[in-house]
């Protein structure tokens, strides 16, 4: 069994934000509105931060791009009561959204500002995603399950998936998964997918040859908050 | 002393007011739930930091003040202490009513009420690592309790002694689950404490007893009622070493924050933009009250006696609040330095129609049933001389209307 | 006969008081029969445990393909496949968009506008069907539902039939973005048609760039390669106010080689930034060197006159293919251009410059690299000459890792025969006097931009008046600004729904053709602008052939394509693969346009670097307005994409706005935090905006990012921000005509 994990080269990322753009797409994450930004209630499953320090000139403003960080013991799935939200074995935090009752508790513990709420149905989105699953096929009640597109339900929190339906759906063909140092690239999420400047990776951090290990034992890598004990599986690789 | 009990007759017009007026904010709180629901939560003013608003607020609230009029019952069930039986029915079936208030606060805070039953499937589709599954556990028996422990008082049953201890006891221990939600959450500086359990139930207490105090007196005063002062000045020192109580944990736990290495949090929740919550909190919560009970004139006049129980019950609500406000407000700091726009901006919380009619709503629905209450159930002591009550202007209707003595 | 219940012990009758009976045994036994039935339910239902739920992957969708074709969100037009998709339903999507791998320009990389084709695609405020305008206002007043009236195409050709000039160079043609396939027809209509009077939008940034590169090799397909291959990759990158990895193009491929030469090969590329902000380039290189804004020229001839003075320069190149060098070194040499003099010009320390100076002829190859904000100047042609000059110096023309000159797919011929005029093309000066003069009284936009993007573009200023005053046809998408300005909208397709080619533009070296398929048949009664313009030519007599191949209108957009290209590909090859290589490119051939055949190092105009002078008096507008492109910026004409808009800054963490960017230290001598309102005031006119208040500014610079302050293209752009072309002045850079955005002194108050 797998161990899926991410790294972020930081020295690569410059911040173009294709990532959380293909997210969006991917994901079908709906936009938000000048308003909703204002209020701090539109959805993000993927976000970019610039962390800025030092007085001019000696600025120094760290861009770091912030998926979920699937941690290891993550604080989300020991509050949520209801057990929607839960680690899979092969590492991945997933939100069923057919089990949360939206009491939001998990975005109260996460760390890492991860996880979204729904505070609106949403609008028929031009873009829907119709070629992804649920595929329980229920029409008026696809909102069932692990997942949240073409229909949102309002009410349910959110968060990345690590393009979870992405490695189920090689898994099922047997297709490889993950970055490769040399040779090309297996399935990927859709943010590592679309990174430019190629600074992201995905992979097994269980398998010693994979791009992720390698990149990981062969420089200082970071987590994010790390004196919070969560052991994320999304590392960075500072510049 | 042989104390009788009656309930009020509830057919003057001050009362009917009073009913129609809780009723019909009841009902707009209802009707504001159902817009909310259908519309989504965006009509709060909750967002994805500050995930939690006034309805928990007055959720923790509530399961305080619940948990804190049953300790008060307690001086009379579990010690029997007399000289506090008139306001001992009153406190329990306050303590119900507000336990009542408290869930459809968390229910409707849901974003699926619909799955609430899930809160409730221990041990098979509960994460029981969760301290709300936990606590689930916990208000669910609590309630069963008060119900049972709110019977076996209005009828003088002898299971009140063994009722009693265990609903005021499991009162403690809810509330204590309660805190544990905020405390062991190690995310949020501001909440993360062992202590505040014990702060929770040290609240619950004063909170607690400081209502029972206020809302009897009221409900005595306008009832006609026959009121002990010195009943009221006891609980008033009683009072005062409570809240002392709590302001000393309190004081250990910001004390404990404040050195270093991890400050942030408590100068945000001290100094911070919302700091006014906390202060609000210190200032209604403990010095204005244990300056008028500390006071050698003041606190042996009830009124003044009364107002401290009031000022102090809305400090501990701005208590709630600072855990919940400037507690998820306080911005995550991912990595260090500032960070830029919206991922490092503070959380806001405004105040929107639908949430606070909601609230009120509730507020006002446990109000009724109190009101409602005191006309059907034998809550109050009754009055000393039928003179009195004949005197009444409220005697309008005739003996044969049910009976009322 | 007091019925009250009383602390008695219990009385074997059940207590009763009014309205409320309580029976211990009725409670005991609801509440039990309660418990039973909630335990058989909960026996009997035994919920699974929560499994992970693993494989779901049965069809939601008929078919899906991965269609390639290229994007024009930017001028880069990368090779892209696009994922479309058809559900058991019946319905067609387009659901992804990812890069081509088969097009190694920025291997198979595209860069985060690419995403925002979906929202270009499926924008909700596109033009539907041909509009003719019957009432309103032109400009900010504009309601596009009420002042137009819905027209067939027959109509609204007939209208614009009847309103082109008989005199052709009455006539304007404004080219916005578009395809390479599209801007090579609208050129050879304009050809036939005989007005010079076309305008290139893209000018508006890059002419005065390309003049400066041209006075010295005479070739206006020059750029920098930054090779990641081998021991010859760039090793040092001087940014001259240059967004690298924000807004230069070609960006994908300038973001694809970041990562492998910073991380990917074996000498890490070291990269400098000169630049008045801390742009997301200034933050990624390794060191950000705060200057005055329009100081760049000035620096490169300080650079230049240490690495001349050392001996520094790459001999072989410049006695072989240098022309003017002596007298170049002459006057680079002087006291004037000495890093001490500069230094005090330009805000940077001498020691800097020297260091930097000979860091960057001591790693081979390096480029300088000029950015749009260091030409966009009244001598910004001799900024970007002087920058130029500094890779002649080190020997960076023509060579693996430095500049390279692109080559082109050898296209099939457009007709020549009987053209009326065989140039068109004037720059943005030109335009400006013959508007002025009113030489020109009727206007064909094709995708254009204009009112956005040109200085003193505010309401009531010169730009709205004159668009005011024309007969303007708008060939667009969407709503947009322009639109708002004309007398007949036809609604063109956007690029996912479009047949052409794409040409590299340079960067690469070696060419790149890029197919453009329809993803989707073009929406409502959108048409291809190839077959528009086909339509256009059989309402209007012109003067000369227009089209290559026999054709009619409908299929005219694919069949002009597979003529152009057929020299060099088939057409069912390039459908599925995309994209067509050329071959490898041959460096030091050293090609030179000019007279004399040589690299020209010009020196005469030199001086003009040394005195940065801008309109208004810098007691009254003490502070430089800086204007950027944040990546977001869709240069498609629109804005109106709310995936683009949420997270439009980067670096500030905010959407859906541009900001007012200051110094902290600037900002507190004005009385100015963080978030307050401000009003930028030039003498040309004033915006509104928000502060930011930051340490990454160098102080008595404003920073504005532009791409905001719509008032016509949709539900998710108007509004919003403010557009900082609005207090900016025209002055021209005097030998290209371009304007300069850059020379306007403003100040900024508390609003």
């Amino acid at each position: 069994m797998a161990r899926w994990g991410m790294v972020i080269d930081l020295d690569k990322c410059v911040g173009c934000q294709a990532c959380s753009l293909a997210c969006k797409a991917e994901n079908n994450v709906p936009h938000g509105s000048p308003y909703e930004q204002k209020r701090h209630q539109d959805m993000y499953w993927h976000k970019v931060i610039a962390a800025t320090e030092g007085e001019y000139p000696a600025v120094n403003t760290q861009i770091i791009p912030m998926p979920c960080m699937h941690c290891e013991h993550p604080p989300c799935v020991t509050v949520c009561p209801a057990k929607a939200t839960f680690k899979r074995e092969d590492g991945i935090v997933m939100q069923n959204f057919r089990r949360c009752i939206g009491c939001r508790y998990c975005m109260v513990a996460c760390p890492y500002g991860a996880r979204n709420f729904n505070f609106k149905t949403q609008e028929s989105e031009e873009y829907q995603r119709p070629d992804l699953p649920p595929d329980l096929d229920l029409g008026f009640a696809s909102h069932i399950g692990p997942w949240p597109y073409p229909h949102r339900t309002r009410g349910v929190v959110e968060k990345c998936t690590y393009c979870f339906h992405r490695i189920d759906q090689a898994l099922e063909r047997g297709w490889e998964i993950g970055s490769k140092i040399d040779g090309e690239d297996g399935v990927l999420p859709a943010c590592v997918e679309a990174c430019p400047t190629e600074a992201r990776y995905f992979g097994d951090l269980d398998d010693p040859d994979s791009a992720v290990s390698r990149l990981l034992a062969s420089r200082t890598y970071m987590e994010l908050r790390e004196e919070m004990g969560t052991d994320p599986q999304t590392r960075y690789l500072p510049r | 002393m042989q104390l009788s009990f009656a309930p009020v007759q509830g057919t003057s017009r001050k009362y009917k007011i009073l009913v129609a007026v809780l009723f019909a904010l009841a009902l707009t709180g209802v009707i504001a739930y159902i817009i909310a629901y259908l519309n989504g939560f965006r009509l709060w003013g909750i967002n994805n930091s500050v995930t939690w608003g006034q309805l928990i607020t007055v959720d923790f609230f509530f399961i305080g003040l619940s948990a804190g009029s049953l300790v008060v019952s307690s001086l009379v069930y579990v010690l029997g202490q007399e000289r506090y039986k008139p306001i001992g029915r009153i406190a329990v079936f306050m303590g119900l009513l507000l336990m009542i208030g408290a869930m459809f606060t968390v229910v409707t805070d849901l974003g699926r009420i619909e799955k609430c039953w899930r809160l409730f499937m221990f041990f098979y589709l509960n994460n029981m690592k969760c301290l709300f599954a936990i606590n689930g556990i916990f208000y669910a028996g609590y309630i069963l309790l008060l119900f049972t422990y709110l019977a076996a008082a209005l009828t003088g049953s002898k299971l009140t002694k063994f009722i009693a201890p265990v609903a005021v006891l499991w009162a403690v221990l809810v509330h204590m689950g309660t805190g544990a939600i905020v405390g062991f959450i190690e995310t949020r500086g501001i909440l993360y404490s062992p202590m505040k359990p014990v702060e929770f139930i040290s609240a619950a207490f004063a909170s607690g007893l400081a209502l029972v105090m206020f809302l009897s007196y009221i409900t005595l005063k306008f009832s006609k009622r026959p009121i002990d002062k010195n009943m009221f000045v006891s609980l008033g020192r009683m009072l005062s070493i409570l809240i002392i109580i709590l302001m000393v944990l309190v004081l250990v736990d910001k004390l404990t924050h404040f050195y270093p290495p991890q400050r942030e949090s408590v100068m945000f929740l001290i100094s911070g933009p919302l700091a006014w919550v906390f202060w609000l909190q210190v200032v209604l919560g403990y010095f204005i009250p244990l300056g008028i009970l500390f006071n050698p004139w003041l606190r042996k006049k009830v009124g003044w006696v009364i107002a401290a129980c009031l000022i102090c019950v809305v400090g501990i609500l701005f208590e709630r609040a600072a855990i919940i406000i400037p507690g998820l407000s306080q911005p995550l700091q991912y990595y260090p330095g500032e960070i830029a726009g919206i991922w490092g901006a503070r959380g806001g919380f405004p105040i929107m129609i639908a949430e606070t009619l909601q609230t009120i709503g509730i507020v006002s629905l446990v109000g009724l049933l109190y009101v409602i209450g005191l006309k059907y159930l034998e809550l109050l002591p009754a009055s000393t001389s039928e003179h009195a009550q004949g005197e009444s202007a409220e005697q309008a209707a005739p003996a044969a209307e049910g009976g009322h003595t | 006969m007091s019925q009250a219940a009383t602390d008695k012990p219990d009385s074997p009758e059940p207590k009763r008081s009014n309205g409320f009976r309580i029976s211990r045994r009725a409670f005991l036994g609801v509440s039990a029969a309660a418990a039973a039935v909630l335990t058989v339910v909960l026996a009997l239902r035994r919920p699974k445990l929560a499994e992970p739920v693993e494989t779901q992957t049965t069809k939601a969708v008929d078919t899906q393909q991965l269609i390639p074709t290229s994007c024009l969100n930017c001028p880069t037009r990368c090779a892209i496949r696009v994922r479309k998709v058809q559900t058991t339903a019946g319905e067609t999507k387009v659901v992804r968009i990812f890069g081509n791998p088969n097009s190694t320009y920025s291997e198979g990389k595209c860069c985060s506008r690419s995403h925002v084709g979906l929202q270009v695609l499926y924008n909700p405020d596109r033009f539907q069907t041909p509009l003719i305008r019957t009432s309103g206002t032109k400009g900010r007043g504009v309601n596009f539902e009420t002042d137009f009236e819905v027209a067939s195409w027959e109509d609204a050709m007939t209208a614009i039939a009847g309103r082109l000039p008989t005199a052709p160079g009455r006539l304007l043609i404004l080219e916005g973005l578009n395809t390479t396939s599209n801007e090579d027809l609208i050129r050879q209509f304009a050809l036939a048609y005989g007005t010079p009077n076309l305008f290139v939008e893209d000018g508006l940034e890059t002419d005065a760039d390309r003049e400066g590169k041209m006075l010295a090799d005479g070739r206006s397909n020059s750029w920098y390669e930054l090779q990641a291959e081998d021991e010859t990759s760039t090793k040092y990158i001087l940014a001259f106010s240059a967004g690298i990895v924000e807004s230069e193009r070609p960006l994908a491929r300038n973001l694809h080689l970041w990562g492998e030469l910073r991380r990917g090969t074996p000498n890490r590329t070291k990269v400098v930034s000169f630049d008045p902000r801390y742009s997301v380039t200034a933050c990624r290189a390794d060191e950000w060197v705060p200057i005055n804004p329009g100081t760049e020229g000035a620096l490169a001839m300080a650079i230049a006159h240490v690495i001349l003075s050392e001996g520094l320069y790459d001999s072989d190149f410049i006695n072989n293919y240098a022309d003017g060098f002596n007298k170049y070194r002459t006057v680079a040499m002087t006291q004037r251009f000495s890093p001490e003099s500069v230094s005090e010009i330009a805000g940077v320390s001498a020691d800097a410059i020297v260091r930097i100076a000979r860091e960057f002829a001591q790693s081979k190859p390096a480029i300088a690299w000029s950015g749009e904000a260091a030409t966009s100047w009244p001598y910004g042609t001799f900024a970007s000459h002087a920058i130029y000059c500094l890779n002649a110096l080190v020997g960076s023309i023509d060579v693996p890792g430095g500049i390279v000159y692109q080559q082109y797919p050898p296209y099939a011929v457009m007709p020549t025969e009987g053209l009326p005029i065989t140039e068109t093309g004037i720059s943005f000066q030109k335009m400006a006097e013959l508007l002025r003069d009113r030489g020109i009284n009727t206007a064909i936009g094709f995708n254009s931009n204009l009112i956005m993007s040109v200085p003193e573009s505010k309401e009531g200023g010169k730009w709205d008046e004159t668009l005011k005053n024309l007969f303007y046809v708008h060939i667009g998408p969407a709503k947009s600004e322009m639109a708002a300005y004309a007398d007949v909208i036809l609604p063109a397709c956007t690029y996912l729904e479009d047949w052409g080619y794409e040409s590299a533009i340079p960067g690469s070296g070696y060419a790149e053709a890029r197919i453009k398929q329809p993803v989707v048949e073009p929406r409502d009664e959108s048409r291809p602008t190839a077959r528009i313009l086909f339509d256009l030519t059989s309402v209007t007599p012109l003067a000369g052939p227009f089209s290559p191949v026999p054709s009619t209108p409908e299929e005219f957009p694919l069949a002009f394509a597979q003529y152009r290209t057929s020299p060099f590909i088939g057409w069912v090859d390039f459908q599925s693969v995309g994209v067509w290589k050329g071959s490898s490119y041959s460096y030091r051939s050293y090609a030179f346009g000019t007279t004399s055949g040589k690299f020209e190092f010009h020196s005469d105009h030199l001086e003009r670097l040394l005195n940065v002078r801008l309109p208004g008096e810098d007691t009254v507008y003490p502070l430089e307005l800086a204007i950027y492109r944040p990546v977001l910026e869709i240069r498609s004409g629109s804005q109106n994409f709310p995936w683009a808009q949420e997270m439009y800054l980067v670096m500030h963490g905010r959407g859906w706005k541009n900001l007012v960017e200051i110094n902290r230290e600037t900002a507190h001598e004005y009385g100015i935090g963080e978030g307050d309102e401000v009003i930028v005031e030039s003498v040309f006119g004033e915006i509104e905006g928000e502060a930011r208040v930051l340490e990454g500014m160098r102080p008595g610079v404003v920073a504005i990012a532009t791409g905001q302050g719509h008032f016509a293209s949709g539900r998710f752009a108007d509004g919003m921000g403010a557009n900082p072309n609005d207090v900016i002045g025209t002055e021209y850079d005097e030998e290209s005509g371009q304007p300069s955005f850059f020379a306007t002194r403003v100040k900024v108050r508390k609003a």
